[in-house]
């Protein structure tokens, strides 16, 4: 289980850098637990791009009202994690 | 059971060469975070129906102070403002304070009607109002021959985009000011009458309205692509029976409560006073939310919504329409292409 949200973790950091563009940061230096919007500078159209890129890479829907709560990388993979689990 | 409507990868739908090139152009402007400023609570001229005019916005004292707009314009970039909206009551009685504005923000529209000049180095765009034929207009904003004289003021200057607000007595005046722009060269858009609150007079839509809208709007975009900015999607949003709220969920800080990204985090409606009031803070206060689908609200409301659209490639171009559309008509120097969807598609429900 700490080995699959580990795994999501770095492949969402991953998105986020490739659609974002970031630079000076890879997925295993980004730290899971920086605030998006706060300390990343995300706001909600990148947000959506992002959420696009992992319904194709999960096949997850993201609902729009749930945007507000996925403000970390962390909270995002156990969104997707509890999505694919069945327990949401 | 029904088959299933098939579906598509974010992926395979950005594919489509066309799509993506669309995607790729419009999404280089998703750093825009707006705000608008009432500048003056002066106007020339006074319509029915203003939004200005009504509540209490309008008695907020003014701030004429050029130091004190520019320390404001500081903190707004500060705190992540990139764009800026100069709008009530007329912001051109008051270009020192506008300048103010553009120097420390250089992206931006002032919505003006057009009576006055705005001095060129004020490199916004520039909305004009057009609020039907000059018969009209002396009718409903009291004042003689407005579109000769907004032609004059912005002839060849590339700031002006013409904004047409449709009410149900101007329909059919919106052939001929449009075709009066395109001989000039000039650029319309078009924008509809939303009551303000409590408005209950005979520019408030009806239904039957909505669909001639609808109708002369689809007419003069198909007749003057080259001087409309507007999509088969943008008729379809803002000529619903349902207003833009009810059918997009508005994000705007007056009916959107989460503090938390985009819109409700980010903007704010300054008053002549330069103070702002969440409560109250949209692109168009004092409208009535439910009637609204002011060109204004659609511009964001909309735009936010991707999520949504991103269903097949034909809603997803309509979306990119709108976005290409807004982008055009709101940033100076944003070239608008052809549209991508030219049918009437429905719009999406949230997911």
């Amino acid at each position: 289980m700490t080995n699959d949200i580990n795994k999501t973790i770095t492949r969402i950091a991953e998105i986020i850098i490739n659609e974002l563009k970031l630079e000076d940061i890879t997925p295993e230096t980004f730290d899971a637990d920086l605030d998006l919007v706060d300390e990343v500078g995300i706001d909600s159209m990148d947000l959506a791009t992002v959420v696009l890129v992992l319904r194709d890479e999960y096949g997850v829907r993201i609902d729009e009202d749930d945007y507000p709560k996925l403000t970390t990388v962390r909270i995002i993979a156990g969104y997707i994690n509890d999505k694919l689990s069945g327990s949401e | 059971m029904s088959a299933g409507k098939k579906i598509y990868k974010f992926s395979d739908i950005i594919a489509d060469p066309a799509i993506r090139e669309r995607w790729e152009k419009v999404r280089r402007y998703f750093f825009l975070r707006e705000s608008t400023y009432d500048m003056s609570n002066r106007c020339n001229i006074r319509c029915e129906g203003c939004y200005y005019f009504t509540g209490e916005k309008q008695f907020a004292a003014e701030n004429s102070d050029e130091k004190s707009w520019r320390q404001l314009l500081q903190s707004e970039k500060k705190r992540g403002i990139t764009f800026v909206v100069l709008a009530g009551a007329e912001p051109s009685l008051v270009p020192a304070l506008c300048r103010a504005c553009y120097d420390v923000i250089p992206l931006g529209t002032i919505a003006s009607n057009g009576l006055k000049p705005i001095p060129e180095e004020i490199d916004y765009q520039i909305h004009i109002s057009v609020w039907g034929n000059d018969e009209t207009s002396l009718a409903i904003r009291r004042a003689p021959d407005m579109l000769a004289r907004q032609m004059e003021n912005y002839r060849d200057d590339g700031r002006a985009i013409f904004v047409y607000t449709f009410t149900p007595e101007n329909i059919d005046e919106a052939r001929g000011v449009t075709r009066m722009l395109a001989d000039y060269g000039q650029k319309i858009t078009f924008n509809m009458f939303s009551a303000p609150v409590g408005y209950s007079g005979h520019l408030r839509h009806t239904g039957k309205s909505l669909e001639k809208t609808r109708q002369v709007m689809g007419e003069l975009l198909f007749e003057y692509p080259q001087t409309v900015l507007f999509s088969p999607y943008n008729i379809v949003a803002h000529t619903n029976e349902r207003g833009l709220h009810d059918l997009f969920s508005c994000s705007y800080p007056r009916m959107n409560p989460s503090t938390d990204i985009g819109l409700g985090r980010s903007f704010r409606q300054y008053r002549t006073d330069l103070q702002w009031d969440r409560a109250a803070a949209c692109c168009v206060p004092d409208t009535d939310c439910d009637d609204c689908r002011h060109y204004a609200a659609g511009s964001a409301v909309v735009t936010a919504r991707m999520y949504r659209h991103a269903t097949d490639p034909e809603t997803f171009s309509a979306w990119l329409d709108y976005v290409d559309t807004y982008l055009a008509v709101w940033v100076r120097g944003y070239q608008k292409g052809s549209n991508l969807c030219n049918t009437f598609i429905n719009p999406p429900s949230s997911i």
